[in-house]
């Protein structure tokens, strides 16, 4: 398999069963991979390269570690330096004023296995025109910088200590206003709904049943859910032709995509 | 600790990377067609076998029909067989292979020039259908699952192969002559082998599978499916047959109605099916597309008349140039009009909100394109192609220029359409 330092970690432990071990000896940061809760938050979201500088060391260090396992570097590394540089010059940090940074420290959250990534847009959303969101963590929340960065944040990261990051994030005065990540209401995540109706699940795993069959047996499984119920379902992959009939039912849904090939969905009346 | 993720392979959706080229693909080539529909009116008062109306039929029948079932069907191979596709690569390939070889093709009949750019376009359209046979055949062969649809498909791109590669020999023909019959002769079995053994095999064969599912039916019924695979494929030989030992014109009835009552069986399916749907509101794409199969019956009824005025010795061009047109521009464009906003909105959907459909309420597949662009499509395609065809059968050439005028603006309206959602993004 080609890659290159936009490869993402979940592709390369998607495609050698040894790249999970690989990347722990790389550096003991990585360890964190073992946790599957955190493997599914991080290693999709982040490049060889954005964890390189989480753990501190050089992207050639993965591809040294990588290559045994049949990876091959596609054409040049550009520098590292492109990312250092860009948060340097960032200049916000050295003008902006104790007050006005607002502390989010998520190391709580991770530790008690929920993904934060809604507390901090809360956080974002509700930033005020110059104040600065301070993010304390364990490690450098690289896709977080990746993701703010499209919307017009700034940031800056500190490794203040081995096991602890401050990242900053200052929203520049010509970004967009309205942060929505693509989604209506980002505080109705899967874990929130899988939260609440815990206890109140139907199971049904469709993985097994040819097309069109799961789509019958999830409306006819629908037909028959009692109220403050929902249905949770498994399939091999997401049902898109599924999707409008929920609408034009007056169901919701939310989807959970573990692996390729292995869907979880929750059905549920909103 | 997750080995049970990584070990078992899991059938795969093919990736909208390979599926979405093909879309964008045929809708320009369904647009420049329709534009030189319309600027060679002149030629729909003569021959067929006139180089602008070659041209304009190979962008309808590569560019666009092909083309968009290639796509479709490295999409849907996964879902019929329920294992992934064999070869991403190869798809790749027979896209960037088509997708040149295409454009040479068209420009070397259009300028008449059966040199270097009709040579090279035939074999690369070629290649790019053998590489989709192949493809095809290897996913198949991975899958324990064969049902009566993906034989149907198997046996559609076979034909598929057999029309590209007569089509490559019929362009050596013009410079290297390698049958005694006069050229034109030898078109309506490379037109067959197209329209009937690809197409039509191709139509039924997934239709057969998507219509039920979208309209949410139970009925399966794989005896009927498989003996319209039996009567299609019979007629198709026969009339091969018949045609290279030159039988006598009214023996031709004979594969036509074998056609015909494949056609009757289908019809009944897909009316079982109709009735015995669960959802009950059948919306505008599909009621086009079922519209599009009562359309078959338009060129087998010209077909019949055409037979009947052979057999009483008389030749009507005109009649010639409809069936052409009924098929190409009726038929097949309708059915692909309905069926894109039936599959291209899950493609898309799938792609960009796929992954984050677990962070909160998303919008639907369907709010991905705008139905009103979508009716104003359909009523000015449907206008288009009557009208086209009154023009067709008068000669007269300012109602020819009125009906083009309105296809092409269809296609227009299509290729808007389609772009609202192929460069759909979330935010």
């Amino acid at each position: 398999m080609v890659i290159n330092r936009n490869t993402k970690i979940a592709t390369l432990l998607k495609h050698h069963p040894d790249a999970l071990v690989a990347i722990v000896s790389i550096d003991n940061k990585f360890a964190k991979l073992r946790n599957p809760l955190l493997r599914k938050l991080m290693a999709g979201r982040t490049s060889i390269a954005m964890a390189s500088k989480i753990a501190g060391c050089s992207i050639e260090d993965f591809f040294v570690k990588l290559r045994p396992l049949g990876f091959i570097l596609a054409g040049t590394a550009e520098t590292e330096e492109i990312n250092n540089k860009v948060m340097e010059q960032n200049e916000f940090i050295r003008n902006v004023k104790p007050e006005s940074i607002i502390d989010l420290d998520v190391r709580p959250v991770l530790a008690g296995g929920t993904d934060p990534f809604h507390i901090i847009m809360d956080s974002v959303n509700n930033l005020k025109y110059g104040q600065v969101l301070r993010i304390i963590n364990t490690f450098a929340p690289m896709p977080l910088v990746s993701v703010l960065g499209k919307k017009g944040f700034e940031s800056y990261i500190d490794q203040v200590e081995l096991q602890l990051v401050h990242a900053y994030f200052y929203k520049k005065q010509d970004a967009a206003v309205d942060i929505k990540v693509g989604v209506k209401d980002v505080a109705n995540m899967w874990s929130d709904i899988a939260d609440k109706y815990k206890g109140n699940l139907i199971e049904l795993d469709v993985r097994n049943l040819e097309m069109p069959q799961p789509m019958h047996k999830i409306l006819e499984a629908l037909e028959q859910l009692p109220d403050g119920k929902a249905l949770f379902v498994q399939h091999k992959r997401i049902p898109v032709f599924l999707l409008p009939e929920l609408a034009e039912r007056k169901f919701e849904y939310r989807l959970n995509e573990k692996a390729e090939g292995d869907v979880e969905i929750i059905i549920f009346r909103p | 600790m997750f080995a049970g993720v990584i070990n078992n392979q899991p059938m795969q959706n093919t990736t909208y990377k390979v599926v979405l080229p093909f879309y964008t693909y045929a809708a320009l080539s369904l647009f420049a067609a329709c534009f030189l529909l319309l600027i060679s009116t002149g030629s729909f008062t003569g021959h067929y076998f006139n180089p602008h109306i070659l041209a304009i039929t190979h962008m309808m029948a590569l560019g666009w029909g092909t083309m968009i079932i290639l796509g479709a069907g490295y999409q849907l191979i996964p879902v019929l067989i329920e294992k992934s596709l064999y070869s991403i690569k190869l798809a790749n390939w027979s896209f960037f292979l088509a997708a040149t070889g295409i454009p040479l093709l068209a420009y070397g009949f259009y300028n008449f020039d059966m040199g270097w750019p009709a040579k090279w376009g035939g074999r690369l359209v070629f290649i790019s259908v053998s590489l989709f046979v192949i493809n095809l055949a290897k996913s198949i062969q991975k899958s324990k699952n064969r049902n009566v649809h993906a034989w149907f498909m198997l046996a559609a791109s076979v034909w598929l192969f057999v029309t590209a590669l007569y089509g490559l020999v019929l362009v050596y023909n013009f410079t290297f002559p390698i049958y005694k019959r006069n050229h034109i002769e030898l078109i309506p079995l490379h037109a067959h082998t197209g329209v009937i053994g690809w197409f039509l095999l191709l139509v039924i064969g997934v239709g057969s599978k998507l219509i039920p599912m979208f309209m949410i039916s139970k009925y399966t019924n794989s005896k009927q499916l498989w003996l319209i695979f039996l009567l299609i494929n019979t007629a198709l030989v026969l009339f091969i047959s018949l045609y290279i030992f030159k039988a006598a014109n009214a023996i031709f009835f004979f594969p036509v109605v074998m056609l015909l009552t494949s056609l009757i069986v289908f019809a009944q399916y897909c009316y079982k099916s109709y009735k015995q749907r669960i959802r009950k509101q059948v919306d505008e794409q599909m009621k086009l597309s079922l519209l599009s199969l009562l359309m078959m019956l338009l060129p087998v009824a010209v077909i019949f008349f055409l037979i009947g005025l052979f057999v009483s010795g008389k030749e009507d061009m005109r009649i010639v140039l409809l069936y052409g047109f009924v098929i190409f521009f009726g038929w097949i464009t309708a059915i692909i009009f309905g069926m894109t906003f039936k599959t291209l909105p899950f493609i898309v959907w799938n792609k960009v909100y796929g992954k984050i459909a677990g962070l909160g309420k998303t919008p639907g597949p369907k709010d991905l394109y705008s139905e009103r662009l979508f009716a104003a499509m359909s009523v000015s395609y449907l206008a288009g192609f009557v009208i086209f065809i009154a023009g067709i059968l008068t000669i007269e050439k300012v109602v020819l220029t009125i009906g083009s005028s309105l296809l092409l603006l269809s296609a227009l309206l299509y290729c808007v359409n389609a772009g609202k959602l192929i460069f759909h993004k979330a935010f």
